[in-house]
This record gives structure tokens, C-alpha cells and sequence, in this order.
């Protein structure tokens, strides 16, 4: 196989050099090129992919946020109807109250103004009671001609009085 | 390396090959430095320096020579990775990937106009010594990947499926380097002599179809060796079950 190989142009100190040229190729390169592209990929597929994982989350919490906000626009809704509800029937009560109250306060009103009404009348009549007793025994002192004396006078007014007291007016 | 350096003294292939020795001071000492390996020098430059500018200072959004490099490591790889899946493709990548790099460009600098006239530009590939290079070396790694992912294991594989094949296995192996290399020194030379030979005959238009048809057998050769490489590879370190 020697003599065959010698035929084409073998040498051994060509082929010596093509084995260390390639071995220093193969160390240059491994080192400028395969690593640092290799590296320089990896690193960007990572980077995609986590891109695309944190775009996924991202979607995902946006999606349940909205959900969620929903959620409680929602309830906020039902909420304000709620107080709304609630509110319309305070307010409800609060007028039957008020109505109510004055109603109360207008009867008693009536009713005070009443009362005095009528101690003013038992007042006066009995005023005229004494003013009528005063007049009558004057009256009939004239009639008697002769003037009663201030003694008999008060004694027979509070007689007539109390004799006429007892009668209903 | 002396031994080497003696043997390489001896043999003279074409006009200034090599192109001048190095003597080491103080020894006797002769360092051949031939043509193909000024030219594997200007291939591994242009290769490593411009790998250096694309990583030197790299960024998310890649863009320029960054975007080049990456593309290539990115196709290289998902290549490789089809074959033997991505984790394998991520450890024995680089050097697959530094095979079909280094032939590409060397099956290349044979096409460049005038590649032939400058001295020191010789397409490596077109040189028998140099693509067994490269196929020992593919020899070497499957032994080396294989026992590191499998540890003794991977011996177990010459006597499958029966013992008695072992010698057959061990021949296949032996075989490989030497299809590899012989395969693509022969197309690499052969396309280079016709070039060559129609260019002295009709040196005008003539020999631009064979230029053309250069272009595709020089990424074809190199796919090729670097696909064989890779289930050779890929082979040896494969888990059976």
C-alpha cells in the first residue's frame, strides 16, 4: 500500500503538515467560531422562548384581570342598585314619618288650642258669674232701696253663688 | 518532526516544492514549508480571522460578518445534528464542521483565476499527502470519539454481528481513510488537470464549463467527505440500547 500511495505523490512531511495545520484550525475556530455562535444562539433561543412564556403569562394575567374587573364592575353594579333601592326606600319611610309626625303634632295642636279655648270660656263665664252676682245685688238693692253695706254685700253674693253654682249654665 | 523533515528532503514534487526550508538555529534541522501550506495558511487566516471579527464583539441582533458566521455554524450544525441528533452534533461538530470548511475553501482556491500562476497557491486538496491528512485524521477521531463516549464498549462493535467478521470490520475500517482520501484527491485533481489541460488547448471560453462544473464538485467533494465523516462518527459513538 506504501508503493501505492508513493505512486500518487504521497509525502510524509506534507501529510504531517496538513494534520498540525488542521489540529490549530480546528483549536482557532473551536474558539473564534463554534463556541461563541453556539453560546450566542443558545442564548437567544432562551431569550425567545422567554419572551414568548412572559408574553403568555402577560396575556394570561391580562385575561384574568379583565375577568376579574368584570367581576366587580359587575358587583359595583348591583351594589349601587342596592343602595339605590335602599335609599329610595329610606327615604320612603322617612316621608310617611314626617307626614305622620305632623299629622300628630297638628292634632295636638288642635287639641291645646282647643283646651284653652275652653278654660278661656269657663274663665269668662265664670267672671260673668261674679260680675252677674255683683250686678243682681245691686240690682236689688236698688229695688229694696236701700244700699247693703259692704259686709252683706259679700255675704250674699257668695251665697247666690254658691246656690247658682250648682245649676248648669 | 525529524524524521519527517528527512524523508521530505529527499522527495521533490514539481517546480519549488517546497518553496523554501526553515532550518532551525543550531540544528540541522530543515522545516519543508511547501506550497499547499502557504495556502492552507491563507485559507485558515481568511477562515479564523473573519470567524474573530464576527465574534469579537457580538450582539443579539446579529448583523454583517456575525450573520454570516452564524448562518454557517447554524447549517453546519442542524446538518450534523440530522444525522446523529443534536447532542452528538454539539460535541463532534467542530471538527466535522472545520472539515467541510477547510475543503471547501481549499477545493476553491483551485477556481480563482490565475490561482495557478502564484507561487505558494495551490489548491491543498488536489494533493494526495494532504486529503489523507485529513481522512487519517477522521480515522483517528472515530477511535478517539467512539472510546470516549463508549469507553472499551466501542471495540465490541468489530465483532458484530458474529465474531468470526472481525476481520472484515477491522478491513472496512482500514478501508475508510483511504476511500476518503483517495476520493477526494482524485476528483480535486482530476478537475484540476482538465482545466488545466483544456486551458493549454483553447485557453479562451472553452474551459469555463469545466470552471463551473469545478464549483459543484468542489462542494460536492467536500459534503461528501464531511457526510461520510459524520456517520462515520456517528456510528462509532451511537448508544445500542
Amino acid at each position: 500500500m506504501g508503493a501505492i500511495l508513493e505512486s500518487l505523490g504521497f509525502e510524509f512531511p506534507k501529510f504531517l503538515w496538513q494534520v498540525v495545520n488542521f489540529l490549530i484550525l480546528l483549536f482557532l475556530l473551536k474558539k473564534f467560531a463554534y463556541k461563541p455562535i453556539l453560546n450566542m444562539l443558545d442564548e437567544r433561543k432562551k431569550s425567545i422562548e422567554d419572551a414568548i412564556n412572559n408574553a403568555e403569562t402577560a396575556k394570561n394575567e391580562a385575561e384574568k384581570m379583565r375577568k376579574e374587573y368584570e367581576t366587580r364592575l359587575a358587583e359595583a353594579k348591583q351594589e349601587a342598585q342596592e343602595i339605590m333601592a335602599k335609599a329610595t326606600k329610606l327615604g320612603e319611610e322617612m316621608k310617611h314619618e314626617i307626614v305622620a309626625n305632623a299629622q300628630s303634632e297638628a292634632t295636638k295642636a288642635i287639641q291645646k288650642a282647643q283646651e284653652e279655648i275652653k278654660r278661656e270660656k269657663d274663665q269668662a263665664i265664670a267672671a260673668l258669674r261674679d260680675e252677674v252676682a255683683v250686678l243682681a245685688v245691686m240690682a236689688a238693692g236698688k229695688v229694696l232701696g236701700k244700699s247693703i253695706s259692704v259686709e252683706d254685700h259679700e255675704k250674699l253674693v257668695k251665697e247666690f253663688v254658691s246656690e247658682v253654682g250648682d245649676l248648669k249654665c | 518532526m525529524s524524521a519527517a523533515a528527512q524523508e521530505g528532503g529527499g522527495i521533490h514534487h514539481g517546480p519549488a516544492d517546497p518553496l523554501f526550508d526553515i532550518t532551525i538555529p543550531g540544528t540541522d534541522f530543515h522545516l519543508p514549508i511547501y506550497n499547499f501550506v502557504i495556502t492552507s495558511w491563507v485559507i485558515m487566516f481568511i477562515l479564523v480571522f473573519t470567524a474573530w471579527l464576527a465574534t469579537r464583539n457580538m450582539h443579539r441582533m446579529p448583523k454583517g460578518i456575525q450573520n454570516v458566521w452564524e448562518y454557517i455554524v447554524d447549517g453546519l450544525f442542524s446538518f450534523f445534528g440530522g444525522i446523529m441528533g443534536e447532542d452528538r452534533a454539539r460535541k463532534y461538530g467542530p471538527f466535522l464542521g472545520t472539515c467541510f470548511l477547510y475543503i471547501l475553501l481549499s477545493n476553491y482556491s483551485g477556481v480563482l483565476p490565475g490561482a495557478a500562476m502564484i507561487k505558494g497557491f495551490v489548491p491543498p486538496t488536489n494533493n494526495v499527502s494532504i486529503t489523507a491528512g485529513l481522512a487519517v485524521l477522521v480515522f483517528l477521531s472515530v477511535f478517539y470519539f467512539g472510546i470516549k463516549a463508549k469507553g472499551i464498549s466501542f471495540f465490541k462493535h468489530f465483532f458484530q454481528p458474529m465474531a468470526f467478521l472481525f476481520i472484515l470490520n477491522v478491513i472496512e475500517e482500514l478501508v475508510r481513510p483511504v476511500s476518503l482520501s483517495l476520493r477526494l484527491y482524485g476528483n480535486v485533481y482530476g478537475e484540476e488537470t482538465i482545466v488545466a489541460q483544456l486551458g493549454e488547448m483553447v485557453p479562451l471560453l472553452v474551459p469555463v464549463p469545466m470552471m463551473v462544473l469545478g464549483l459543484l464538485t468542489g462542494a460536492i467533494q467536500a459534503l461528501v467527505f464531511t457526510l461520510l465523516a459524520s456517520t462515520y462518527i456517528a456510528g462509532a459513538t451511537e448508544e445500542h440500547h
